[in-house]
């Protein structure tokens, strides 16, 4: 393999695999494992000298170079690395600070942000857009924190195209010029805006799947998710697990806006209301791309079927769903009550996570396919020492996606997976793929046990989880 | 298959029949029980009259028989502690070296004197076995007795001394309690229970105890017995789920007592770093409190507030105190701390996240998961020190005595504190900002029944005080006389 194979296989996938998805899951194992070890080492040598967090991990470890895949398992980021700074740097707004920390965990060069009279987290973001090529991406914490992402724009919108070739090719066959390039009505029944990984998508779907035209996006709700009001609402709950919830202060630029939050809550039924009608009268047998959680979905599903309305969309529409159910109970016929209502004939699903870009998108097998450019790991729970890559395993999930090139790309999750290492897929791709039933740790540790201590330090966690889940959803 | 077995005691009778399984699907400690909702209406006393047998024993055999009872629990010979101690290993989180010593030391706390200490200094002998009477300003004489109640006991299930405090607490107050099994120690009230069974058969305190499992949260065993007219007090430990869901069944007659969950806090002076000397002892006490039962308990130290100030030559002393905890960590013996059987997976990901922010936190140890310190380098705790178990404490360096009172919050146990001279200062403060108990530095989890607990008197507050009063109509005045008129009271 020459290492100009490489460098474009890393680098640029798309080109790699000639735009085809086919050719990205029918590589065969050998020839995938051997690009992937030599990206996976020109990556890491990369990002080692870019990236000070890597570098003094690996320092410290003694770690110079990769060469086998389990050689990275030692350097993983677990969930806690995008939010190591204190908390309390937010609360005195010390934005110099954060973007000094951010510094260390990007690999760009962060030293000339200007935060001078930066007075918000959506503020600092927006100076971080404006000024550098990090397109940063948040998630709610439930210890009173935020994660920062530093995901970059050039990233996200390599990841659209990618998006465009999964949703409307189809396995085994060749993309027609129109899969190539479709144009269509986005439907995305979400907040519009926001810094939260999920909503960041929204500004990216509609420059990528519209064709540029503003008006063929169409959210739910016209409202930008405020940061800071996130960050306020973690640290509540977080204080409440604490007994601390007397010592909250919040911050009066926040408490100024009340007024405006209120409204936009208040506005929302109508939002709603205004949203199912575009749905289903304007945009009704349209070919559409919409993508939401399950439970979102769902929820709009039954609501329209409730009224007597259902197969809205054109038949080849483009319909995504996936992130888990989030403690969210859906009946079991979920899938069909989404189907019957948007009348398609397939609903894709995906499994990704915000610490890395990269999107596995399910097969007719229900199974998630596991993209090239990122080499899957399974961990045992307890020693986070990596499972055999043969057979059938289940444990913690963990990847590296050495595609990412603004920040680290190793991650360890919080899910529990399955893969099957030694059998095809029954769908006929070369690809690993990830069995359909995933199921977060955090999710299994609370069922079926009564166990009562009396020091408070177990219950704080599933405690602070759900009202992140109602906002994130 | 399950590991082990967990009858029913009711009053005296031993029931081992209609096993159903319980516990995880993967956990090591599931185990058998009897059926509980076919023997939930056979748990409650049929009636509160029912107690009298209870009333007429004299305060001195209540002492003679729970010392017997301690003698009976004699780790080496008693069979039911050894299952008791086995079944422990499987379903808790302590290693066999502390869960050994928990019930070693179990026949202490039932010792004649260390009875009658608790009785005396929290209730009172002379309430407890008769009427003491009083004679108030306005001429009467009061009598007081404090009866017993029929309770329901939610204990909790780390270490088996709560099980055994709880028997105590019943048999002092000529109670009847229902103890519901705690799922992390299944088989400890059970032990105790069967030991008084064995060596006082038919005694109206071995007839006034019901230990039982069934699931936390079952409806149809809770419903049944979650009734003023069945119970009049529930005794609730720790586990914020399960206290809360406890609150569902509260009406008038039924009380609860609640001794929630709680965690527990450290400040050390200035005076630590007078001499290498003190610093070390310091740091053995730190190291103490929070290694003890692996930092289980609601005492364990946390997080540790140390007035050294936030400078660099602060810092530096927080970091060789922190050091210093480390090193008396890993010292401490086998019997009171060890390498923890699990640690949580949360935790040690945050663990290595502030080992990778250095500009904040120095984390000290726990690569093997064996414990470890971080050192915030401001005057913050880490985000996540509710997480913080595993013997995993954090060392917070501050300026100022006025910062202190952030270690303390609502859910504040205990404080160790060292030196003696801050305690004292601390003492008038502390409490209004939810601190329950104040002690010396390296005493946290050394603690006795003999005083009360998370602020308030359990004992107290399980009996119920009866009043009978004596009213001379020549001493207290008479409503029913109105000599100045309708309702008026006569001037002179």
């Amino acid at each position: 393999m020459s290492q100009h194979n490489v460098e474009t296989f890393m680098n640029d996938p798309i080109r790699f695999f000639d735009r085809s998805i086919t050719a990205m899951h029918e590589i065969p194992r050998d020839e995938l494992e051997s690009l992937q070890r030599g990206a996976m080492a020109r990556r890491f040598a990369q990002h080692r000298e870019s990236i000070a967090m890597l570098r003094n991990l690996a320092d410290r470890l003694g770690i110079k170079e990769l060469r086998e895949f389990d050689d990275v398992v030692p350097l993983f980021f677990a969930h806690t690395a995008f939010k190591s700074y204190p908390a309390s740097l937010l609360d005195k707004k010390r934005f110099d600070l954060m973007t000094k920390w951010l510094d260390k965990l990007t690999s760009y060069d962060l030293s000339g942000v200007d935060t001078r009279g930066c007075d918000s987290i959506d503020d600092w973001i927006d100076r971080l857009d404006a000024q550098t090529p990090l397109e940063v991406i948040t998630s709610s914490g439930t210890t009173g924190t935020l994660s920062i992402i530093p995901k970059d724009k050039a990233g996200a919108t390599y990841n659209m195209e990618l998006w465009k070739m999964f949703l409307f090719q189809r396995f085994g066959k060749e993309p027609t010029a129109e899969e190539l390039d479709p144009q269509v009505d986005v439907i995305w029944p979400n907040y519009a805006k926001g810094k939260l990984g999920h909503l960041r998508m929204a500004a990216m779907l509609e420059r990528a799947f519209t064709g540029g035209d503003p008006s063929r996006f169409h959210a739910l709700y016209s409202e930008e998710v405020s940061t800071d009001l996130m960050f306020l609402a973690s640290k509540l709950r977080a204080a409440a697990s604490r007994g601390e919830l007397d010592r909250v202060v919040i911050d009066p630029k926040l408490l100024a806006r009340k007024g405006e939050f209120e409204a936009m809550q208040a506005r929302r039924p109508a939002e709603m209301a205004a949203f199912f009608e575009r749905c289903t009268a304007v945009l009704a047998s349209k070919r559409v791309f919409m993508t939401g959680a399950y439970n979102l979905m769902y929820e709009l599903a039954a609501e329209g079927l409730k009224r007597g309305v259902k197969n809205v969309f054109a038949v080849d529409s483009a319909i995504l769903t996936g992130g888990g159910l989030k403690g969210f109970v859906l009946p079991a016929n979920y899938m069909d009550v989404i189907r019957e209502f948007l009348g398609v004939d397939r609903i894709q699903e995906g499994y990704g996570m915000s610490e890395i870009s990269a999107f596995h998108w399910a097969c007719d097998e229900g199974r998630y396919h596991v993209q090239p450019w990122v080499i899957p790991f399974l961990l045992d729970p307890d020693t986070s020492e990596p499972l055999p890559r043969e057979g059938v395993q289940t444990g913690r999930a963990a990847f590296y996606d050495f595609l990412n090139r603004s920040h680290w790309g190793g991650v360890i999750s919080g899910d529990e997976i399955t893969i099957d290492w030694s059998t095809r897929c029954p769908c006929g791709l070369a690809s690993v793929p990830i069995a359909h039933e995933i199921m977060r740790y955090s999710e299994k540790q609370g069922v079926e046990d009564d166990r009562i201590s009396c020091s408070a330090t177990q219950e704080v966690k599933s405690e602070a989880l759900r009202f992140m889940q109602e906002f994130e959803g | 298959m399950s590991a082990f077995r967990v009858p029913l005691f009711i009053r005296g009778e031993l029931i081992e029949s209609d096993w159903v399984e319980f516990g995880g699907r993967s956990s090591a400690g599931a185990f058998e029980a009897p059926d509980p909702r076919k023997y939930a209406d056979r748990l409650p006393l049929a009636s509160p009259m029912a107690l009298a047998d209870l009333h007429a024993v004299p305060f001195d055999e209540i002492l003679d028989v729970l010392a017997e009872l301690g003698r009976a629990l004699d780790f080496a010979k008693n069979r039911h502690i050894q299952q008791a101690y086995e079944a422990g290993l499987a379903a808790s989180n302590y290693p066999a070296s502390i869960l050994k010593q928990s019930y070693i030391g179990l026949p202490y706390v039932f010792g004649r004197e260390q009875v009658r200490e608790v009785a005396e200094s929290r209730i009172g002998i002379a309430y407890l076995d008769g009427w003491k009477s009083r004679t108030l300003a306005d001429g009467r004489v009061l009598n007081i007795r404090a009866f017993g109640a029929r309770a329901l006991h939610v204990p909790a299930g780390n270490g088996g001394l709560v099980s055994a405090v709880t028997i105590i607490r019943n048999a002092i107050t000529r109670s009847d309690a229902i103890i519901k099994i705690p799922s992390n120690d299944p088989l400890t009230a059970m032990a105790i229970a069967r030991t008084l069974a064995d060596i006082a058969p038919g005694h109206p305190l071995t007839k006034h105890l019901a230990v039982a499992y069934w699931k936390g949260g079952d409806t149809a065993v809770e419903e049944q017995l979650y009734r003023p007219d069945k119970i009049e007090k529930i005794v609730a430990w720790g586990g914020f789920a399960s206290v809360k869901h406890v609150t569902r069944y509260l009406q008038p007659g039924l009380e609860l007592i609640a001794l929630d969950p709680k965690r527990s806090a450290t400040i050390i002076g200035p005076e630590a770093f007078d001499n290498e000397e003190t610093l070390r002892e310091v740091a053995v006490r730190a190291a103490c409190d929070i290694g003890v039962a692996n930092q289980e308990a609601c005492a364990s130290a946390r997080v540790i507030y140390v007035l050294c100030g936030t400078d660099a030559a602060g810092l530096a002393k927080a970091n060789q105190l922190g050091e210093e905890i480390y090193a008396a960590l890993m010292k401490l013996p086998d019997h009171i701390s060890t390498v923890p059987k699990s640690f949580d997976r949360e935790l040690r990901d945050h663990l290595n996240a502030s080992r990778m922010a250095e500009d904040w936190f120095r984390v000290i140890g726990g690569e093997r998961d064996e414990g470890a310190i971080i050192v915030s380098q401001i005057d913050e705790p880490v985000d996540y020190s509710p997480l913080l178990s595993g013997r995993v404490a954090n060392v917070v360096p501050v300026d100022d005595i006025r910062k202190v009172t952030d270690a303390v919050t609502a859910y504040t146990q205990t404080v160790g504190i060292y030196p003696e001279k801050l305690k004292h200062e601390l003492r008038d403060l502390l409490p209004l900002f939810g601190a329950q108990r104040l002690t010396s530095l390296g005493y946290a989890c050394n603690v006795t029944i003999a005083m009360p607990q998370d602020a308030i008197e359990p004992l107290r507050r399980m009996a119920k005080w009866i009043v009978e009063e004596s009213c001379d109509p020549d001493k207290v005045f008479p409503m029913w006389k109105v000599p100045g008129g309708a309702g008026t009271r006569r001037a002179d």
